[in-house]
């Protein structure tokens, strides 16, 4: 499913990014999803879970998911809003806005590494 | 290629502020397909919907119309069968499967798979006929120059702030099976308010396979996108 192909996409994207020396001391994983992002935590560390059944490379690897809420802000006087409702009308001058500033975020935002 | 970190690690435990977009990998290779879509000036349109909407339908009505105009071709993402790509080669245009054995959407690398098996050089217009699913598939860039989604009138007319990624990801929304329209509890009107609360910029096509209400429209507006696309 959609969380299983996200676990190899962190992965692979994290094999394109570090080195295989620096992989291996790899500790924990800190994700930013936006709730715009149809990721659902839960099924993620199900799927991560089940993912190292498969390869056991970073069963030791700790995952953690924070998820943030949606904002935009309005091209015409700045003014930042909170999405409610999937509304996305600037409230302070009622303009329509498709800047999102915050909750469309897929991101892999932090990686902990451990020394020995 | 993506610059690989080669910091030494100090202390005991190293974080890395990263910021890495997760499906990073997905994006490299959809920037490579669109890359070679504007070489080829291929007009490359990604159709998604929930399960059964009309999509296979709207490739096949398309094909139909346009086929003596344009040279147009289709990729169909699919569960498990070959049953749509079938239905609209009987049209007499390229369709081509791609089975994606239980993933529940395309992946730019999927697409890139089979890119070539077709002869962009010589196609105005590539269709890609997403896995029918509102849900992945608004996440993952296939590098298409637009974005469109089926809504059928026998669906709720909830969908947009169901699934309000896809729709703020789209150009294009067709109220597909629109003949039907008198015989179920759907407003129009109320999706379409819903749809442009959530994107402002949409555009929004009423379409019906039966009755061909819409389909001129909805080839005008391919025709304009194909022009702009070939300057
Ligand atoms: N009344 C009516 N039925 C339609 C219309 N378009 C499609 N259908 C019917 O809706 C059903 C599904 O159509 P498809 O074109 O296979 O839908 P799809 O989106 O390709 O389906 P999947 O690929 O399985 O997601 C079929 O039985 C079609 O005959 C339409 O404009 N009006
Ligand atoms: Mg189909
Ligand atoms: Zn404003």
């Amino acid at each position: 499913m959609h969380e299983t192909s996200i676990v190899n996409s962190i992965m692979r994207t994290l094999e394109l990014e570090f080195e295989a020396a620096q992989l291996h001391k790899m500790s924990a994983i800190h994700l930013k999803v936006g709730i715009l992002s149809n990721i659902e935590p839960r099924l993620l560390h199900n799927a991560y879970s089940a993912y190292h059944l498969s390869d056991p490379t970073y069963q030791h690897v700790a995952l953690h998911i924070e998820s943030t809420s949606l904002k935009i802000q309005c091209d015409i006087c700045s003014h930042i809003t909170d999405v409610e409702n999937y509304r996305f009308i600037c409230a302070h001058c009622g303009r329509p806005s498709k800047n999102v500033i915050q909750g469309e975020e897929m991101l892999i935002h932090k990686v902990e590494f451990i020394d020995d | 290629m993506i610059e690989k970190s080669t910091k030494a690690a100090r202390g005991t435990v190293q974080c890395e502020n990263t910021n890495i977009n997760l499906l990073k990998a997905n994006d490299f290779v959809a920037d490579i397909i669109k890359k070679e879509m504007a070489r080829t000036k291929t007009l490359l349109i990604n159709i998604t919907s929930s399960a059964g909407s009309g999509k296979t339908t709207l490739m096949q009505k398309t094909a139909e119309r346009l086929k003596d105009h344009i040279t147009m071709a289709v990729m169909v993402g699919d569960l498990e069968t070959e049953r749509d790509a079938d239905r609209i080669r009987e049209t007499g245009i390229q369709a081509l499967q791609i089975v994606t054995g239980g993933i529940c959407h395309l992946e730019a690398q999927m697409v890139h798979q089979v890119l070539d098996k077709f002869d962009l050089e010589n196609i105005d217009l590539l269709f890609i006929e997403n896995v029918g699913n509102l849900v992945c598939p608004s996440s993952f860039d296939l590098g298409e120059d637009y974005r469109v989604t089926l809504m059928a009138t026998t669906e709720g007319d909830d969908k947009p702030k169901k699934y309000p990624k896809m729709f703020l990801t789209s150009d294009m929304m067709l109220v597909s099976k629109a003949d039907l329209l008198p015989y179920v509890p759907f407003s129009v009107e109320a999706v379409t308010k819903d749809a442009r609360e959530v994107n402002h910029e949409l555009e929004v096509l009423q379409i019906s396979a039966l009755t061909e209400e819409g389909v001129d429209a909805w080839c005008q507006w391919l025709l304009e996108k194909i022009r702009l696309k070939q300057g």
